[in-house]
């Protein structure tokens, strides 16, 4: 027995895996959330702007970490919109206009169709450049963006008017897959010319960005679970229970929650036979 | 000299972003470098593109482990750089195409018109530039004190040019160069000079009348090719086939005499090309849904019922539904509101001449007419217009009869009638209501949805004949990603997934390495384990709920709250001194690179 667990075949473990995240979400497993002081530190960001703020979202991420990021992108961009907040959208990553695309057409298209282009949001899209972009939009924007992402020239962008770099600003809120990320935008825009930051990001990230916390980064949401705490204010503030896609941080916590249990019981069930090994071979 | 300009360059940069940051008068100077490294990020984008292909040949070449999948990896590499770059299946942007335009080549150097008024170029610091969309068509002589405009001016020009100073005396000049700088009279609104597409445009069909002023304005060889190849081009006939018109008296000339229909040949067709607003005129040819009053929501429920059974849920759906729309007090407080002055800005001229006769404070705007509210005959009428089959047109000419009525007004209440749905779409909402709620047989749904499919086929006409009558003009100016597009198709379908599958194929292998390297071997790795253990559950509600028990006097042993300990006391003061030991590092590694002591980024290692 202890041999067959010893030499277990993966592809078991795989398996449980494989249930462990399909079952909550074949059942629509919510578990309750309650936001913590970084979430509400976020929430707090956007919601005591004056409405009609402008804020600029970078929106650094891509695919393979929408799963992670893509709620907390949604639950922003109903923020501001519910706000009235003016919507700034940038990428550093190649793929981030395509991000940025996603939920214009899920959230300002479908739910906010009175939202005007040009007006009450645009889309600058992507510059290669790295921290090299950020350190050049901090002091002057038009430097690199001189049109949108469609080639509109932004002198002809009514929101442009007035924005002459990131320091005009309200807020940056950011959402980082990684390099570049959230912490370029604190080393290049928010500690050199004060200001404003925060940011959503992935698990792995969330450690790195402690020690910005809280002068250069007020607020901080790590990966789904920082997004369902976030949503959870977001859909409480503005009642938006009714609507599946606001929650859906909440709903990818639950096959979150199973697969960390899984990966417990593995680590103990790793342990128990490592000990077991080892009491037999003493005895041997 | 192989080495060094590569040292030079890399020390003249990164000196300037270090004077550039201690320096606030030196901030031009990192930016310059800065701009420089995104100008060269972008080129090593290229560069990585043609490194992929040299590698990936070189392995299909060799016929090396695993080259099969460099194949695959270069067919997709050029099958999306195919699709980007050649726009496969992007349709042309909207905003270049001018619908309704029609254009005639024509350079700015041929357009023979330019105009002048009294004026002078402000004096600008930093000698700044004159707005891009104005640059090549604006002179000024200061000797002669005049400003010359060479073409017609356009609203957006107009716009650029008052913002270039935001002084009364210099936005006066303008505006009264804008009015200078038109086509004439007759033409306005149909005839646009396009500097920066280098084309003559007219709107819709031009008629003899027009040409002959056009011709009249100039003689030049250039100009009158232009207005000939303009009246040429948008006298030419686009047809489609209907299958049915909206209504049996169905007379497109009222709207316009440009269109007409054959009601024998069912044909519709257009001389010239068709604007958006004429586009969405002709599609609105069904009637606008009225209030349903009870009497009038029982006869319809009575014609359903003759057609088929419906349930007592139905019928309950049917009135909740049909009480969904617009009522006549709505249109009253409407019409009311757009009867009230308006508030609109003053132009420049105004304020300036205020200025000059001493007004101390200007207002930006001024109100314009006067208060016109709607008498009780004018809202009687409207109560009638709501419960009857008048037409729109009948109710505009009626509410003139009875009293006064504003255009503003007139022009509120086809606004708001723009907004209501039509008969045919609300019949089509009540049916889905009742489909929702119970059956319904083919006959009853045709009865509430025959109109909604008549209207379909014929917005789908009018739409055709708006294609057929369009002359693309930029076909390549649309955006390769937008929906549709075979780039958005292998983005959404192929990249998208297989870039998520990717990640996500993390967790299985995260799994089965936590089984087996996992291991409580020394106090460090026990020490790990526990934090890793306090840390998962921390992330997720079991943290809470298996601890939740805890007393508020215990609540520090509370997972979550020891998963906040860690982060803030654990990890954030070690993760900051990395941190800082990276920065120092980061600092005398900087110098010696910069001061060229350490040239190992240069290769070789020799020299």
């Amino acid at each position: 027995m202890l041999d067959f667990f010893a030499k277990l075949d993966r592809r078991w473990i795989f398996l449980l895996m494989f249930l462990a995240v399909a079952i909550p979400i074949l059942f629509q497993v919510r578990f309750p959330e309650t936001p913590t002081p970084l979430a509400k530190a976020v929430f707090d960001a956007i919601e005591n702007l004056p409405d009609g703020s402008k804020i600029l979202l970078p929106f650094d991420f891509d695919p393979a970490s929408e799963g992670e990021l893509g709620p907390m992108a949604t639950a922003f961009v109903v923020h501001c919109a519910e706000k009235h907040h003016k919507m700034y959208f940038i990428a550093l990553w190649p793929v981030g206009p395509q991000m940025i695309q996603d939920e214009i057409q899920k959230v300002i298209k479908e739910d906010f169709p009175n939202l005007v282009y040009g007006v009450d949001y645009v889309n600058l899209g992507f510059k290669p450049g790295n921290e090299g972009v950020i350190k050049v939009i901090a002091t002057d924007l038009r430097q690199l963006y001189t049109t949108d992402d469609k080639g509109t020239n932004v002198d002809r962008i009514p929101m442009m008017h007035g924005i002459r770099s990131v320091q005009d600003f309200d807020l940056v809120v950011n959402v980082s897959a990684g390099y570049p990320g959230t912490k370029e935008w604190v080393q290049y825009a928010a500690t050199p010319y004060k200001i404003k930051l925060v940011a959503g990001c992935t698990g792995v990230q969330a450690p790195l960005l402690y020690p910005y916390i809280p002068d250069q980064l007020p607020g901080l949401l790590g990966a789904i679970k920082g997004a369902a705490e976030y949503e959870k204010l977001v859909v409480e503030r503005y009642h938006l229970e009714s609507n599946p896609k606001y929650l859906e941080g909440r709903r990818r916590m639950g096959p979150q929650l199973v697969a960390h249990l899984l990966m417990i019981s593995l680590i103990v069930a790793g342990n128990v036979i490592l000990f077991a090994q080892r009491r037999r071979e003493k005895r041997r | 000299m192989k080495q060094t300009v590569p040292l030079l360059v890399t020390a003249a940069g990164g000196f300037a972003l270090i004077v550039a940051f201690f320096i606030p008068a030196t901030q031009s100077w990192g930016e310059v470098a800065a701009i420089w490294f995104d100008i060269l990020a972008a080129i090593a984008f290229i560069l990585g593109g043609g490194n992929l292909v040299a590698n990936h040949l070189k392995k299909i070449s060799d016929h090396a482990a695993g080259w099969a999948y460099s194949a695959i990896t270069l067919a997709a590499f050029f099958v999306t750089l195919a699709a980007g770059l050649f726009k496969i299946g992007s349709a042309p942007n909207e905003q270049q195409e001018f619908y309704g335009q029609r254009f005639a080549p024509l350079s700015l150097e041929q357009f023979p018109l330019t105009y002048t008024v009294e004026g002078k170029l402000p004096e600008m610091p930093f000698r700044r530039r004159l707005p891009d969309s104005v640059a090549g068509q604006l002179a000024a002589d200061r000797q002669a004190g005049t400003i010359t405009f060479h073409g017609w001016m356009n609203a957006g020009q107009r716009a650029d040019l008052k913002g270039y100073q935001d002084v009364l005396a210099w936005q006066a000049t303008v505006e009264r160069l804008y009015e200078k700088a038109q086509p004439p009279e007759a033409l306005r609104g149909k005839a646009f000079f396009h500097a920066d597409h280098l084309a003559l445009a007219f709107t819709g069909h031009m008629r003899e009348a027009d040409r002959q002023i056009l011709l009249a304005l100039a003689d030049t060889s250039p100009w009158l090719k232009a207005v000939d190849a303009l009246y040429d081009s948008t006298g030419k006939v686009a047809s489609v086939k209907v299958e049915e018109p909206p209504r049996r008296d169905f007379h497109p000339e009222t709207i316009t005499p440009d269109v007409a229909y054959d009601c024998k040949q069912h044909v519709l067709e257009i001389v010239g090309p068709m604007s958006i607003s004429l586009r969405d005129r002709l599609a609105r040819q069904f009637p606008v849904a009225k209030p349903l009053s009870s009497a009038r929501q029982s006869r319809m429920l009575e014609r359903l019922s003759r057609l088929g059974p419906l349930s007592e849920k139905q019928e309950e759906a049917f009135h909740k539904s049909a009480a969904i729309i617009w009522n006549a007090e709505q249109l009253v407080v409407e019409l009311n509101l757009a009867g009230e002055p308006a508030v609109v800005p003053k132009s420049a001229r105004e304020m300036l001449a205020e200025k000059l006769a001493g007004v101390e404070v200007i207002e930006p705007t001024k109100i314009v007419g006067q208060s016109q509210s709607l008498n009780q005959e004018q809202i009687a009428l409207i109560g009638r217009f709501a419960q009857s089959e008048m037409s729109a047109d009948e109710l505009v000419s009626s509410l003139k009869q009875a009293g006064p009525f504003s255009p503003r007004q007139a022009s509120a209440l086809r606004t708001f009638l723009d907004k209501q749905p039509t008969a045919a779409a609300r019949d089509k909402e009540l049916a889905f209501a009742l489909l929702r709620a119970g059956p319904l047989n083919q006959e009853q749904q045709d009865e509430l949805l025959g109109p909604y499919r008549r209207q379909i086929r014929w917005r789908r006409a009018v739409g055709k004949l708006f294609v057929a009558a369009h002359c693309v003009k930029f076909p390549w100016a649309g955006e390769y990603s937008t929906q549709g597009t075979m780039f958005w198709w292998l983005y959404e379908y192929a990249f998208k997934p297989l870039t998520a599958t990717m990640f996500a194929m993390l967790a299985f292998y995260v799994a089965s390495a936590a089984f087996r390297a996992f291991r409580a071997k020394n106090l460090e790795a026990v020490l790990l384990l526990g934090t890793a253990f306090i840390i998962l559950l921390g992330r997720t509600f079991a943290g809470v709920y298996l601890t939740a028990w805890l007393p508020e006097s215990l609540s520090f042993l509370r997972i979550d709250r020891i998963t906040i300990t860690i982060m803030q006391w654990f990890n954030t003061p070690g993760n900051r001194a990395i941190m800082i030991g990276i920065a120092l590092g980061i600092a005398s590694m900087s110098l010696k690179v910069l001061l060229a002591v350490d040239r190992s980024y240069l290769g070789g290692g020799e020299d």
